[in-house]
């Protein structure tokens, strides 16, 4: 297998975990110094260094915080450029996804949920875009979720939350495009890991009834897309939707 | 039957006396009660009172259970029901509840204990014939077992119980109930700690409080022992289904505080309240008069508890004959409110239909839809006790479904269980009340290792007391027995 990412400096939101971490495992694997971010859980964390390690990338950077903070965005891009000179790349993967009927969902899980979900995707990107502007070159890749269409019911303010990356990344891409930088949105369908575990039975029976290939997703799968759409065998691509989720 | 009589319906029954299939009339008369009326040739005219309100009766056995017949091979019919158990062509309903009988032994003697057992030589089911029984199951449910019930005698006197324990866990059946007088179970802490962590589950009897009552139902003061026993497997966390047997002038008062009980401790998981039947060693000659129907029963749990669970919050098994068994399900107040029936917040139907598939609620697509139905219905509603219900099942979603991370299967059965308590109300029927339709329609079979599979009450009326291993005299079929009790063990011998 050739290498997409050889020496690519890359930061990833949302690495201890799921979809993060086989995101940071695959870059490694693509030969990529790999940087990402964790909130709470130090143990996880630390597997995914582990595993990124084992995937070829001897040392990782590993920073906490929240990507609500527009202060741990601003450090943690700053550790990316200080170690490595530069930042290639920023992957907006950490999110959060709850489960809740409209009935139930208070103000406070709405502002929760936008607050990491989108307001994080903007500060990361504000942040990673200083470099990469001066650079004029780089490239982010947010994570949406097939939620923000109409495929299946989906609690409203993930999905609101998940169609606002999508014009988030939309814009962006328009706005900054002239300084070579691209930005694309990975759209996974249901996984095999992370967020979707915790969907109601009912729903994923939906899912998998709807889906043509009738199974979930593998987070490699999605890995290995994220890692080719950083890259620059991908390099005409911006403002780009691609969804990985067996042919909703 | 007098004049002002109405027929609901016709059915076959026993004989009192001979046991022999007798046809039987259900009636209701002038006084709005059901009455069963049949003729025996050779012991004359018999009846018996079935419930205290015709309507209700009507309206309960109206209600048509999902249909689902048994997946085994069965026999043909050649006596009529109850003659031809096996289950027989005619039998109109799966095991939802198998059970299997792995002792003869038992150390009480309970006046009201509605099977023979043997302590002489007692029998005690060997793994071999026990694996046997276990693949029969599994095959027969097409690797959906989800729960097996062994009972005895008393259960934990198998020397090998706990072997029997793992060997259906690892066949995949994830909820293995023993039944236990608790006798054993107050001597040694370390079995309790066993069970637990083998995440076996205990059916543990529990009549009364009173000490009085206890020996007129148990035969000994065993209410200190059952609170020592609680105690234990509050400590050890084993998941506890509370038994009270109930009987008309005995202990139905009480039934509120067991139940409340039961709510409080939080290794109970459930209640199941049978009604007091007249078969086996004591049965057959406890008093008659605490005969209770399952209405009776409903009431006094809807008067005890003060109206925290009313008649109308029980729906009937979809698994079962209406009138064999009802189930209350309860949303548990975390912050120490009285609980809440789901019957407060979902439709009763769409309950019964969550119920279709087994004989407790598991969590199950239908189940989460129905309880977004619920919690949409009661948020839009928006009536002052519906704000209670919705922080409830707010807290229980919340649960459930954390944001950031996913419960895998078992949590989220544990959750559930701990969030949401059943009371079931069982009743189970002898010689007296005997009915081939309730008959057809049972889910609850004892289990052989040839594959047979014998309706409970089937079982306990005709089947039991020809088994040698169960008799020191086995009885032809034909001749009433019971009220021949056997002799405890004290001590772990017999005693004199």
């Amino acid at each position: 297998m050739s290498k997409l990412l050889e020496g690519a400096r890359c930061l990833i939101t949302g690495g201890s975990r799921g979809l993060g971490r086989a995101i940071s495992i695959a870059f490694a694997r693509h030969g990529a110094r790999v940087a990402f971010t964790y909130r709470r859980d130090t143990s996880s964390a630390e597997e995914s260094a582990r595993l990124v390690r084992e995937a070829g990338h001897s040392d990782p950077i590993v920073l906490q915080g929240t990507v609500t903070d527009s202060a741990h965005a601003k450090q943690a891009v700053d550790a990316v450029v200080s170690a490595w000179g530069a930042i290639d790349a920023l992957v907006n993967c950490a999110a959060v996804m709850q489960v809740l009927p409209i009935s139930l969902l208070e103000e406070q899980d709405f502002d929760n949920v936008m607050a990491v979900n989108v307001k994080g995707v903007y500060l990361f990107s504000r942040a990673a875009l200083r470099p990469m502007i001066r650079a004029k070159s780089g490239s982010i890749l947010n994570i949406g979720n097939f939620s923000s269409e109409r495929v299946i019911e989906a609690p409203v303010h993930y999905a609101a939350s998940k169609s606002a990356v999508r014009g988030l990344t939309e814009a962006l891409a328009r706005e900054v495009g002239r300084y070579g930088i691209r930005v694309n949105l990975l759209a996974p369908g249901m996984l095999d890991t992370g967020l979707a575990l915790g969907m109601p039975q009912h729903r994923m029976r939906e899912y998998l009834e709807q889906c043509p290939m009738h199974r979930v997703g593998r987070a490699e799968e999605v890995a290995e897309l994220a890692a080719f759409l950083v890259s620059s065998e991908s390099s005409f691509v911006s403002g780009a939707k691609l969804a990985a989720d067996g042919g909703l | 039957m007098t004049a002002t009589a109405r027929l609901i319906n016709e059915t076959t029954s026993l004989c009192r006396t001979c046991k022999q299939a007798v046809a039987a009339r259900v009636v209701v008369d002038g006084a709005n009660e059901v009455w069963m009326h049949k003729r025996c040739d050779e012991h004359g005219e018999q009846r018996v009172r079935l419930s205290t309100n015709g309507e209700w009766y009507e309206r309960t056995r109206a209600i048509r259970p999902k249909s689902a017949p048994p997946t085994g091979p069965t026999r043909p019919v050649d006596k009529g029901c109850p003659f031809d158990c096996g289950p027989c062509e005619s039998h109109a309903q799966r095991i939802r509840m198998p059970v299997v009988t792995i002792t003869s032994a038992c150390d009480l003697d309970c006046p009201i204990c509605y099977v023979h057992n043997k302590n002489d030589s007692p029998f005690h089911m060997s793994r071999e014939e026990f694996g046997r029984v276990l693949d029969n199951l599994v095959r027969e449910s097409g690797g959906e077992l989800d729960l097996i019930n062994l009972t005895g005698g008393e259960p934990l006197l198998h020397p090998e119980l706990l072997s029997l324990i793992e060997m259906a866990h690892d066949r995949g059946i994830h909820r293995v109930s023993v039944c236990s007088n608790g006798v054993r179970l107050a001597k040694d802490e370390a079995l309790v700690e066993k069970l637990a962590k083998l995440d076996a589950r205990i059916a543990l009897s529990f009549d009364t409080f009173d000490k009085h009552t206890d020996r007129a139902m148990q035969g000994a003061a065993l209410v200190e022992l059952k609170h020592k026993v609680l105690t234990l497997l509050e400590r050890y966390g084993v998941d506890t289904t509370l038994i009270p047997v109930m009987s008309r002038g005995y202990n139905d008062h009480e039934i509120g505080a067991i139940i409340k009980m039961g709510l409080e401790l939080s290794c109970v998981r459930h209640l199941e309240v049978h009604t007091i039947t007249y078969t086996g060693q004591g049965g057959a000659s406890f008093d008659r008069s605490a005969r209770i129907s399952m209405l009776e029963v409903l009431e006094r749990i809807e008067e005890t508890t003060q109206g925290m669970l009313r008649v109308g919050d029980f729906v009937p098994s979809p698994s079962a004959h209406p009138l064999c068994y009802q189930i209350a399900y309860l949303l548990i107040d975390e912050q120490g409110g009285p609980p809440l029936s789901f019957l407060r917040f979902m439709e009763r139907d769409e309950l019964y239909a969550c119920l279709e598939d087994h004989l407790y609620l598991e969590p199950s697509a239908r189940l989460e839809a129905a309880l977004q139905d619920a919690i949409d219905r009661v948020w839009a509603r928006g009536g002052e006790d519906d704000e209670r219900a919705l922080a409830m099942l707010d807290r229980l979603v919340r649960t459930l479904f954390p944001s950031e991370r996913a419960l895998d299967t078992k949590a989220s059965i544990r959750v559930g269980e701990r969030a949401a308590k059943a009371v079931y109300v069982h009743s189970h029927m002898d010689e007296d009340n005997f009915d081939t339709e309730r008959a057809y329609l049972c889910c609850d079979s004892n289990c052989y290792a040839d594959g047979r599979t014998v309706p409970v009450c089937n079982y306990n009326v005709l089947y039991r007391d020809k088994e040698p291993r169960f008799v020191q005299a086995p009885q032809s079929w034909g001749a009433r027995t019971g009220g021949q009790r056997s002799l405890p063990i004290v001590g772990g011998r017999r005693g004199s």
